[in-house]
């Protein structure tokens, strides 16, 4: 345990906690809205594919994590309009996603590339280092630094949705619409148009979380990438106690239970791995079930809002 | 209970509504072969078929798409016809097996030990269909009721040794590694063959060699898995790399080619298998080559001459099945010359006696 | 009647719409979607055999799928059922590989082994929901991957036999018979048997419809004196059994060793036919029947047409997709109000 192990952990935590931020962001605008989403699994997979797709066609990352987010936002229309105005199961409407939207994914890969085709790697987002030509062995320097502009953005939506949903009158009447919206809808509050809005920040930063994955995380497309990232946001937002600082705490948390869980593999054989690769998910029912029951979350999470009922 | 009968006849109907569509195609007989082209109806000059299930992508840059191109290969040279299921779970091995088998495919190709009890199985129930099972058990053919199962089955010390030598001559620090898909016994036998193969090439030129423990991703699609287990093990000092994880593999020389990039060289190096990948990744020194397609190939030709059937195939370096693929320029001219003299050790059978 | 119709209509039609995607799809890729249509069904009902796969295929999806439908009565939501059913089949691979018990015996021991320890997997979400507060989903998927892992500690290295990671198969004794020489087992047999008690339980008996109620409307049932508490325990322990049961009669019947990839997907599997079948649990194996056919078939069509299996994929998640939608939108009020109007209508003229 010297100080180079754990300066790298930190490192390999941060790495793996961003795309955990933008899914679990995007389940935070969802819950907050009333809507529970657990098809973020199938809206990154999604995302994962256009985004690599675009960004190998265009030779710009950027175009390809704008790409996942157009495409994440086009998935999730049908989740928004069967559960917002059908009132569908939304537990279902997300399982569906999540059966779907992969399928599909693996669907134009396989029609694009053909088959047993060569590896198809493409270049990721450089890193902020890189662009400003510092190289630094320092640990601060290279966890500010060495981190590609999507990082930054994570971060700056963090602090962003902190203060939105805590510091302005829309952020207050988005969250009415999450906790009570037949008094949400009293004040004169869209409550559709919210659920909408909701579904389409939803829908592009599960795709911009998928298209990290394959814009400045690995250089390569595999079915299934997305491994159960998005029932670990899923997991976070809860954990985080619904606010834009605790999902980000939660998210940091999972990070380091990967990363530790991967240097510990390579420590110590002899242990079956499959004992580190449970951490993370120990490590979630075990603190849920410490922080017990605070019911922070919104209260109208899971409800179809049906406005002749009012 | 009305409800109940009701949705029988929903249930009914929607079949029989499937049926008719399926009726309308008048194209009749069952095993028709849909739109893969039809075998031959000539008569004398009959189109032989494979087919090959796979339970990961053949696009993954590893295991299926080598083994997928090593049938496609084999195909061309024997004129045969191929089709491929991929990407299937484990409860479909022997649905898919069974639906070519019913769809008169002559020879089913499975690159995997996982598909033992479906092969088994099927090869039960459809005599006259050959059935080769790469990377399966040397006992799996005796037990196999018809005698129509073969196992293919690389040498996997062999193919330890021909990565661990190279490894042993190119490492630096003294650290080497591989990254292992599933805890299977041709993995831990490639990881075995590399360990004692680096560490005996290290002795002779005057280092200690040593391998860290083997790590396991648990599956064979996850590449960011590879970059993190590339990251920690390079920060314990390894610089040489070996893997048997396809897409895995392809995240860790990902990885590997980043720290290069920071370092401003080429310090940290990856040997690649199981074809030729020199060139895809700037850290592969070189490649352990596994010619499948000479052991799928040596298949169909017992099909077409009747005699398939209970053998155990060995590939070896002996046979050429294994062979070394081309070596980087970052490997000097001494060393290779070196490691090609150890190779020719373990074509002679006398490496590490 | 009319809703009843309309319920049984909308699976009906979001089948047709799926299939007529998928036929424009194969189209587009150049394949005959008469051929594949036709390659589905000979690969489903072809013969005796495909429909014993068939049938075999469909007894893991019943059982996920009762366990679905028996939580979602009470109100919750298990999605543990993956863990659950693998739960209880690596109980039953522990006692059907080590007890040195074989035949009948260790047959009924390891089904109620089985069952118990689903029943236990399940009461996990359910305890930490009552007494802790929390989100049953996202425990129950938690607990999905432990189980899953846990499998993978049995079989690559507790109950580890020869070069693979997989464990001995069951013994010859204690595998379920087979029903006609077919694949299908007397596994099958078990899961209708179930689904048949369910019914009865949750229709027939008082408990069944207090059940019924607490799921109904959680403060109403409170407010009348049932014991909500309890009911929303023992459902979660029972739809886990069943999902339990449903793993160790799998792995007697089918399965026979634990291997990497066994019941992946079963427990969503489950909850969509759960949900297709309205929750109703003689409808939920109609479904789950309906959806091993799908699959059996779609294998064949696969392999007859050289489509990517993904195409499939889609058309089955394209099915969920237009029937849960349909069946929503069909309770809508204005729905409602508009079938009302129009059967009014046919009624004065």
């Amino acid at each position: 345990m010297d100080s180079a192990f754990i300066t790298n952990l930190i490192l390999a935590s941060v790495r793996m906690a961003t795309p955990l931020i933008f899914l679990s962001l995007a389940e935070l605008y969802s819950q907050r809205a009333g809507l529970v989403h657990i098809g973020l699994e199938g809206l990154a997979a999604i995302g994962s594919l256009v985004g690599f797709l675009v960004s190998l066609i265009t030779g710009s990352p950027l175009l390809g994590v704008l790409a996942g987010a157009a495409v994440g936002i086009l998935v999730n229309m049908i989740y928004a309009y069967a559960t917002i105005n059908l009132c569908a199961e939304q537990i279902v409407y997300g399982m569906a996603i999540n059966i779907f939207a992969p399928a599909l994914a693996a669907f134009i890969y396989r029609v694009y590339f053909g088959a047993g085709s060569e590896l198809v790697q493409v270049g990721l987002m450089t890193t902020l280092s890189a662009l400003l030509g510092i190289t630094s062995d320092n640990f601060l320097l290279r966890l500010l630094l060495e981190q590609t502009p999507m990082v930054y953005l994570a971060y700056g939506l963090v602090i962003f949705t902190a203060v939105y949903f805590n510091k302005t009158k829309s952020g207050l009447n988005y969250k009415a619409v999450g906790e009570y919206p037949k008094a949400a809808a009293t004040l004169g509050i869209s409550v559709v148009g919210v659920k909408y809005a909701a579904s389409v920040i939803c829908g592009a930063l599960a795709g911009i979380g998928g298209a990290y994955l394959t814009t400045c995380y690995s250089t390569t497309y595999t079915d299934g990438n997305v491994a159960g990232r998005g029932f670990i946001a899923l997991a976070a937002v809860i954990f985080g106690r619904w606010s834009a600082g605790g999902v980000l705490l939660a998210c940091l948390f999972f990070g380091f239970c990967d990363a530790l869980q991967i240097r510990l593999q390579v420590g110590s054989y002899g242990i079956p791995y499959q004992f580190f690769q449970m951490i993370p998910y120990i490590a979630t029912v075990a603190v849920l079930t410490v922080i017990g029951m605070k019911k922070a979350g919104p209260k109208g999470v899971g409800k179809p809002y049906l406005r002749e009922q009012r | 209970m009305k409800k109940i009968f009701a949705l029988i006849l929903t249930l009914a109907m929607v079949l029989s509504l499937t049926a008719c569509g399926g009726g309308n195609s008048g194209s009749g007989g069952s095993g028709d072969g849909g739109a893969t082209p039809p075998a031959g109806g000539s008569g004398d000059s009959k189109t032989y078929k494979v087919a090959m299930i796979c339970d990961s992508s053949i696009s993954d840059g590893g295991w299926g798409m080598a083994c997928y191109n090593a049938m496609v290969d084999a195909a061309a040279k024997y004129g045969w016809d191929t089709e491929v299921s991929d990407s299937i779970a484990q409860s479909a091995y022997y649905e898919s097996i069974v639906a070519f088998c019913d769809l008169g495919y002559d020879l089913i190709y499975a690159p995997g030990n996982q598909y033992t009890d479906a092969i088994l199985q099927a090869a039960e129930e459809y005599p006259n269909i050959a059935f080769a099972l790469l990377n399966g058990g040397a006992d799996t053919p005796a037990k196999a009721a018809n005698s129509n199962v073969t196992s293919l089955l690389p040498d996997s010390q062999q193919v330890g040794w021909i990565a661990g030598i190279l490894a042993g001559l190119m490492t630096e620090t003294g650290k080497v590694a591989f990254i292992g898909g599933m805890e299977i016994d041709t993995t831990k036998g490639k990881y075995a063959g590399f360990v004692e193969s680096a560490e005996y090439v290290g002795q002779q030129e005057g280092k200690t060699v040593e391998a860290l423990d083997v790590v396991y991703s648990g599956d064979f699609s996850a590449s960011d898995k590879g970059i993190e287990f590339a990251k920690a093990m390079m920060d314990q000092g390894a610089d040489v790399f070996f893997g048997d994880a396809s897409a895995v593999d392809s995240g860790a020389r990902q990885a590997i080619d980043e720290a290069n990039a920071a370092a401003g060289s080429v310090k940290v190096y990856d040997i690649a298998q199981p074809g030729d990948f020199l060139g895809q990744n700037e850290c592969i020194i070189g490649s352990q080559v596994t010619d499948n397609s000479g052991l799928v190939g040596l298949c169909m030709e017992a099909v077409e001459n009747g005699t398939f059937g209970g053998e155990t195939i060995f590939g070896t370096m002996q046979n050429g099945v294994l062979s070394c693929g081309k070596l980087s320029d970052l490997v000097p001219a001494d060393v290779q010359e070196k490691y090609n003299s150890y190779i020719s050790q373990v074509m002679d059978g006398t490496f590490m006696q | 009647m009319k809703n009843k119709f309309v319920n049984i209509l909308v699976p009906l039609i979001s089948v047709l719409l799926a299939f007529v995607i998928g036929c424009v799809v194969m189209t587009a890729l150049g394949a005959n979607p008469f051929v594949a249509l036709q390659a589905l069904w000979t690969g489903a009902f072809g013969s005796m055999r495909n429909v014993g796969t068939t049938l075999a295929r469909s007894t893991p999806l019943i059982f996920t799928g009762l366990c679905a439908c028996f939580a979602y009565r009470c109100g919750v939501f298990n999605l543990g059922g993956e863990g659950q059913f693998i739960i209880g089949a690596v109980v039953c691979c522990f006692i059907a590989t080590r007890s040195g018990l074989e035949g009948p015996l260790a047959i009924v021991l390891c089904l109620i082994a089985g069952a118990l320890a689903g029943g236990l997997w399940a009461a996990i979400p359910g305890v930490l929901k009552i007494y802790r507060g929390q989100n049953e989903m996202i425990i129950s998927i938690m607990l999905n991957y432990v189980a899953t892992l846990f499998m993978g500690v049995v079989y690559t290295n507790w109950l580890r036999d020869g070069t693979v990671p997989q464990t001995a198969p069951v013994p010859d004794a204690t595998k379920l018979s087979r029903l006609f020489g077919l694949r299908v087992t007397t596994a099958f047999l078990l899961a209708l048997a179930a689904g048949l008690l369910i019914y009865y339980f949750l229709f027939y008996t008082s408990k069944g419809f207090q059940l019924r109620a607490v799921g109904l409307n959680m403060t109403a049932a409170q407010f009348n004196g049932f014991a909500v508490k309890r009911y929303i325990l023992m459902s979660f322990i029972v739809s886990g059994a069943i999902a339990g049961l449903g793993g160790s009669a799998d792995l007697m019947g089918t399965q026979y060793r634990l291997i990497n990839g066994y019941a992946s997907g079963y427990g969503f599997d489950g909850v969509a036919m759960a949900l297709i079948g309205q929750l109703h649990p003689l409808a939920t194996i109609l479904v789950a029947i309906f959806f091993a056919v799908l699959r059996v078939g779609s294998t064949t069509m696969q392999a007859a047409t050289g489509v990517p299996t993904s195409v499939s994929d889609i058309i089955q998640a394209l099915v969920i997709v237009f029937t849960v939608a349909g069946l929503a939108m069909v309770k809508l009020p204005q729905f409602q109000a508009a079938i009302a109007k129009l059967s009014a209508r046919k009624e004065a003229a």
